[in-house]
């Protein structure tokens, strides 16, 4: 025996002016007022923490209309790292940090003022959620921390108030992504926060002979994630043993919300590193139950683990279900798991083109987002190789990677210029409009460097932009189901990677000039609003009544 | 069992009675592991008749089952010394010498014993290698699956092909078959970018050269750079249409790519060509899929766990037909193979990393 093998909707959408034009979609263009830099501080001791962050967010926190930008930085890494472990995060460098966006486009540094700049020194910075947990029309903040999550009220007069002890949230260990959403549909919005391993410095290690690397996640235990319900009152219950979630034990890094199965709660789908994803069904009771394996989306169609890092959840083949797409490691691909239907998934990265795209590459943050306003939504990957020293082990890997643009047509993803030459280390991915010009840009960060802003340069498909605002339901209106000219989105400021994206609901419309926009609220109301004009922001309000 | 040997060897002989007491006071404590005890007699035996060589024997391997092979080295020798044809002597002594490191000192007396596995241990060592591949293969007919004799089978096949290599470009630095050693070098380190400069240097040289576009194809591949890689896998298809593992690795840079109807043509090319290889059989399920033809990815994956029950592609496979079940429908089946997909997954539970974290 030989040695073993080593291993359209319509033609004009095809032809529309960023399919054909050579100027990259998107372009980077640093924002002014945006001082940052987010310190990771590596080591020789190769702390797996300090390969992983950051978080970024984009969100308006004063409801001017204007998304302002949050950073979540690291910390400082001393080599060795004593206990009990302190991370100087008292030092304004190392602060996270928030950045309104004023009426001219320039940004302004409001962490102290606004009563962000305490991040506690025992805290290594990692992601951030949004989500307005009680109602009162203002996105509150939830940090993500190696040590101990912050959760920060939005007072409504442009500052903050750590609220984490109160509320009951803190967590502990090491989280990564977390993300507000309603999984008992009592109108309030509960949290989710991921954890990746039972980690320490002092029970850290390196690896590899020669070259002093990260481990891979395989040499530390796995833990448990974390589901916060909330009470109404300002305080969670951690309900993770009753609700079936702390069953499961993995290492998380992602996680993304949306209802695969129709069924009117809220499902949420975790990435996990090196091993199988976790599917956990709503079962409407207020439990879960892991269906990834027998659901068909928790390993590779090879049936092998995966080193799922970011994921998203929406529907990219527009038949009105929502999908999921994990990043990961090269020599892999980015799982590409279909909703066919039924609860059952189908893995289809080869079909969608996206395995060619992706094999060679190491991916974090993701999104879904129409940058070209044709109708399908595009892919954008921020992409870098986990080990920094990764080029002298394996050379015919990078550590540094340009983001990957996938444009899509009619479900099949095509490689575009993502406007950004330089190779860097990115991590998180946040999705939004910045400029409100009715197309979407990205905020990247980027390991040891500023954040990566990718604005896009427009054109001239027609858009649509939702913001919803729940009566009966939470006040976001997180895990509506909305339908506008035959492309469906879910409801979520969570997904990607560490991050949180602007909450409102972009769609492109090609060359549609008005829009039917129908929304399923969580509550079960369905609402339908016709002959809605196109490239406008409308704000649409759950009716107080079935 | 050489001690009995020995005692019949000189049964016919004349040992003095005291000196054959305490070899068998020897031999009885040898046989209870007592070796301590087992030297001090096999020694008084031949302090008693010093030309009794079977006396050095026992002593000799009676330092060997401690572990003591120098100590056991200069017992042999008299041994070998005092009967030249005594074989367990020239065995053992080629044993001892090994162990210590006296490779070519071991040779003769292994030579001599029939001992080829040893023998062509010795010769790896002493730079003898065509010799030794010769002594190593004929004790594998033996012992087919001992680690010893695979190891230095391997071993002294590769020390051979470096050898090969050295010499080829040492006299012909700039020939196809020179660059085409040097990417292969390239490419086991990974340096993919230097893997390629040496196969393109390569098919400058000698265009016709098998395989070379096959091994560009590889670089590419590994790079994930697919259509490189498809371009060159087609060019080794056009040179020789049945190099079946040419068409398996066209059919499966297109199966990269997404490019269905192209990959499942090269692959059923691949397949007619080199029958049942389940690799192929896998690639052309996935291809059938890909096409919406479940009926023709059952069949091959079937076939393939008709000729692999419990290799990790079995296991690939199984996985495969849960999901292809699972789409049609057939709940029953799909369970049926994830339970397959899950049982042989416990007891291959290596399932390969891909990459360096």
């Amino acid at each position: 025996m030989w040695t073993r093998f080593m291993q359209l909707s319509s033609l004009w959408i095809l032809m529309a002016t960023f399919a054909t034009d050579s100027t990259p979609l998107l372009e980077v263009k640093p924002l002014r007022g945006v001082d940052f830099t987010l310190q990771n501080s590596p080591t020789v001791q190769k702390y797996l923490i300090e390969t992983m962050p950051g978080g970024v967010a984009l969100l308006d926190y004063n409801n001017d209309g204007l998304l302002d930008i949050f950073l979540v930085n690291g910390g400082q890494v001393v080599d060795p790292m004593k206990m009990p472990e302190n991370f100087d995060r008292h030092e304004p460098l190392l602060w996270n940090r928030l950045f309104r966006q004023n009426k001219d486009g320039t940004f302004t540094d409001v962490t102290s003022q606004a009563g962000l700049a305490d991040a506690g020194d025992g805290n290594y910075g990692m992601g951030v959620a949004v989500g307005d947990y009680d109602n009162d029309g203002y996105p509150d903040i939830y940090v993500t921390n190696y040590g101990k999550n912050t959760l920060y009220h939005n007072n409504g007069d442009g500052t903050f108030t750590d609220v984490t002890a109160i509320a009951g949230v803190a967590a502990g260990g090491w989280s990564a992504s977390a993300g507000f959403f309603d999984y008992d549909n009592d109108g309030k919005l509960d949290l989710f926060v991921t954890r990746y391993m039972e980690w320490d410095t002092k029970h850290s290690k390196t690896c590899g002979a020669e070259w002093r690397t990260y481990c891979p996640p395989e040499e530390f235990p796995v833990t448990t994630n974390i589901l916060y319900h909330n009470n109404g009152d300002g305080t969670f219950t951690d309900v993770s043993q009753r609700s079936g979630i702390a069953a499961k034990k993995g290492r998380a890094l992602g996680v993304a919300f949306s209802d695969y199965d129709e069924d009117g709660f809220t499902d949420v789908f975790v990435s996990n590193d090196g091993m199988q994803q976790f599917l956990f069904h709503n079962n409407g009771n207020g439990t879960f139950t892991e269906r990834g394996l027998e659901a068909g989306a928790a390993l590779s169609q090879d049936g092998r683990r995966i080193s799922g890092m970011g994921v998203v959840f929406q529907d990219y083949d527009n038949d009105g279900r929502p999908d999921i797409i994990v990043t990961e490691l090269p020599r892999e691909i980015y799982s590409v798991y279909h909703n066919d239907g039924h609860g059952i998934f189908s893995y289809q990265s080869l079909e969608t083109g996206l395995g060619a795209l992706s094999s060679g590459s190491s991916g974090w943050g993701i999104g879904l987002e129409d940058f070209d306003n044709d109708g399908w939504k595009d892919l954008f990957v921020a992409q870098s190789h986990v080990l920094d020293n990764v080029e002298a082990i394996d050379p015919s890997l990078q550590y540094k990677q340009r983001p990957l643009l996938a444009l899509n047509h009619n479900a099949r993803f095509e490689r575009s210029d993502p406007g950004s030459s330089a190779p860097t280390a990115s991590r998180g991915a946040a999705f939004g409009d910045l400029n409100n010009d009715g197309w979407e840009d990205v905020v990247m960060s980027v390991l040891g460097g500023p954040p990566r802003v990718l604005l896009n340069r427009g054109g001239n498909q027609h858009w649509l932009t939702i913001s919803l605002h729940g009566a009966r339901s939470n006040r976001d209106g997180f895990g509506a189901r909305v339908r506008v000219n035959g492309q469906t989105r879910f409801a979520s400021s969570a997904g990607s990677y560490l991050c949180s994206s602007d909450k409102r609901l972009h769609f492109g419309l090609g060359a549609a000039e008005t829009a039917k926009v129908e929304i399923v609220w969580p509550s079960g109301t369905r609402q339908t609003v016709n002959d809605v004009r196109a490239n406008q922001f409308l704000e649409i309000r759950e009716p107080e009544k079935p | 069992m050489i001690h009995l040997l020995l005692l019949l060897w000189f049964s016919g002989q004349a040992p003095s009675s005291e000196a054959l007491d305490h070899l068998r006071a020897g031999v009885a404590a040898d046989k209870q592991h007592q070796f301590d005890i087992a030297i001090v007699e096999f020694r008084k035996a031949t302090e008693l008749d010093p030309n009794l060589a079977e006396g050095f024997v026992s002593l000799g391997q009676a330092y060997m089952e401690k572990h003591e092979y120098g100590n056991a080295i200069p017992p042999l020798k008299q041994a070998v010394e005092l009967k030249q044809d005594l074989i367990p002597a020239h065995q053992l002594l080629g044993y001892a010498l090994l162990v210590e490191g006296y490779a070519a000192d071991a040779i003769p007396h292994l030579k001599l014993a029939h001992e080829m596995g040893a023998l062509g241990i010795a010769e790896v060592q002493t730079g003898q290698l065509k010799e030794a591949i010769a002594n190593l293969q004929a004790a594998l007919e033996q012992r087919p699956n001992d680690p010893d004799l695979l190891y230095y089978l391997g071993r002294a096949s590769g020390l051979l092909s470096k050898e090969s290599v050295d010499t080829l470009i040492a006299i012909y630095p700039s020939s196809a078959r020179s660059h085409q050693a040097m990417g292969e070098n390239y490419f086991v380190l990974r340096q993919m970018p230097q893997a390629e400069r040496e196969f393109l240097d390569a098919l400058k040289q000698g265009p016709d050269t098998p395989e070379l576009h096959l091994e560009l194809g590889d670089v590419y591949a590994k790079s994930s750079q697919w259509e490189k890689a498809e371009a060159e896998f087609r060019a080794q298809t056009k040179l020789q249409p049945g190099n079946a593992e040419a068409a398996y690795r066209l059919g499966s840079a297109l199966l990269q790519q997404g490019k269905a109807r192209e990959a499942r043509e090269q692959l059923s090319r691949a397949d007619h060509l080199r029958p049942e290889m389940p690799e192929t059989l896998y690639a052309l399920g996935k291809t059938a899929l890909l096409e919406g033809d479940v009926n023709d990815a059952e069949k091959s994956w079937l076939k393939l766990l008709s000729i692999e029950k419990d290799s990790d592609l079995a296991v690939q496979t199984h996985f495969a037909l849960a999901g292809l079940y699972r789409k049609q429908g057939k709940v029953s089946e799909a369970e049926r193979e994830m339970q397959e997909f899950q049982k042989l997954q416990n007891v291959n539970p290596g399932q390969p990393a891909t990459g360096p974290h």
